[in-house]
């Protein structure tokens, strides 16, 4: 037997509930982090991700409580990204209860975070959060939640990340987040097909067949979801017997 | 019954520490690795590099691994698991020793390997049913035991079989996170643990 593909639940949250938006704007409330954490893991989701996605350092009390509380009640992999910004602030999210942490402007700003990360903790735990833009046949890196354009190529990059030390590559398509077209798959694919890290496909599902091309077509290892989840649109049982259905080994749950 | 996990500085001891509750059981997390085994049972958690967690090692190394001979009974998970070993590829610095041995780089071209995975070949009663058959993974290196008797599982990622998990007396040596491994993985957690009390 080998990996299964992995399908992993992302929790936007922010001040401690968990929202919803469209191209990283137009917030909604969707629910309790932990009550949702605990509802996914039980369905057969095979991990969850946890975005801070203002991660204000007033709220960054707020988000390391709510860490403490999810891990002692889940035990699935839990991730945090969103306004990791130092070794301290990777260091204090592991200690609250985080298995990896996904860092992503702070990243472009100090490569040399990856590396220190990865050679303090473990590249296991270093996850590149990487959220890109097309532009005419190429990608673009944007930060700070979307917001801020860079002069990286999305594609080099995941490899300098890789490289660097980071043990997983959260991919999320800017263009596709929240629109529930499907995933980016030519973006997912040229940087799957370069980096022998896993490549977490994010941004775009909106049907189970969306979530096994990521993987088939785009060469994911996992598929990102969200809000055809917290929407009720499709369930987790449901993208996994879709999945099962195209032959592609996953994990088992009894229901 | 108390139930010490050694904590070197790293990780997520939270869902571990929660997992490991259980009626009439003291779970408390030590950093000093001579008062950690003062204990019933010993818990290395799994996450962390070889070299950091070597180094918090070191000072109670010599009487963490005479007291494991002596039967302590022990679980090492992951990072945990590979310091019941000589020496790591990963980073430098002394493991316990307890299994003969080096920890290398697993033999393949996707890594770290990060998710689920199957565990086959089993010969424990750890994994009598309802039996654990998948867990999940965290790893860039693995265990390999000179003496291949310690091995009670095996897991494969692409061509390279490793050991999933070792046994050496009274030691269970896991290179899979059970406490991440949902409800089979606290099952096996809650066996593990029976079995010594």
């Amino acid at each position: 037997m080998t990996l299964t593909r992995r399908l992993i639940v992302c929790l936007d949250v922010r001040d401690g509930r968990v929202v919803k938006g469209t191209n990283f704007v137009g917030l909604r409330d969707v629910g309790d982090p932990v009550a949702l954490a605990e509802q996914y893991e039980r369905e057969g989701a095979d991990e969850l991700v946890f975005l801070d996605i203002t991660a204000t350092q007033e709220e960054r009390a707020t988000l390391l409580d709510l860490v403490r509380r999810t891990a002692e009640r889940l035990f699935i992999p839990l991730t945090i990204g969103g306004g990791v910004r130092s070794v301290e602030d990777i260091a204090a999210v592991l200690r609250a209860g985080a298995d990896k942490v996904g860092i992503n402007s702070a990243a472009v700003r100090t490569p040399s975070l990856i590396n220190e990360g990865a050679a303090r903790f473990g590249a296991q735990c270093i996850v590149a959060s990487i959220d890109a833009k097309r532009e005419g046949d190429r990608w673009v890196v944007y930060t700070a939640g979307g917001h801020t354009r860079t002069d990286l190529n999305a594609v080099a990059w995941a490899q300098e990340c890789a490289m660097r030390g980071a043990g997983e590559i959260l991919l999320t398509s800017i263009d596709r987040d929240g629109v529930r077209t499907g995933y980016d798959l030519a973006l997912t694919k040229a940087i799957s097909t370069v980096v022998d890290v896993p490549v977490v496909a994010s941004g775009g599902a909106g049907l189970p067949a969306h979530v096994v091309a990521a993987i088939t077509d785009g060469g994911a290892d996992a598929a990102l979801v969200a809000g055809i989840l917290h929407d009720g649109v499709t369930t987790v049982a449901a993208l996994k017997s879709a999945m099962r259905a195209a032959n592609l080994l996953v994990r088992d749950t009894a229901a | 019954m108390r139930i010490t996990l050694f904590d070197y500085g790293a990780g997520n001891l939270h869902s571990l520490a929660k997992a490991l509750q259980g009626r009439g059981r003291v779970v408390a997390i030590e950093p000093n690795p001579i008062r950690a085994i003062e204990t019933d049972f010993l818990v290395l958690p799994g996450v962390g590099a070889f070299g950091a967690a070597a180094a918090a090692l070191a000072p109670g190394r010599d009487a963490m691994a005479t007291a494991i001979r002596a039967g302590l009974p022990t679980l090492g998970i992951c990072l945990g698991m590979q310091l019941m070993c000589d020496g790591s590829d990963e980073g430098s610095g002394d493991g316990l020793g307890i299994v003969s041995g080096r920890v290398e780089k697993l033999h393949a071209r996707h890594t770290p390997q990060i998710g689920w995975n199957s565990i086959d070949d089993t010969r424990d009663t750890l994994f009598a049913e309802p039996r654990l058959g998948i867990a999940y993974y965290a790893n860039r290196y693995v265990c390999r035991p000179a003496d291949a008797d310690v091995v009670i599982a095996w897991s494969v990622h692409e061509a390279d079989r490793f050991p999933a998990a070792i046994r050496w007396g009274r030691m269970i040596g896991v290179q899979f996170h059970p406490e991440k491994s949902s409800a089979p993985g606290i099952a096996f957690l809650q066996r593990v643990i029976a079995e010594a009390a």
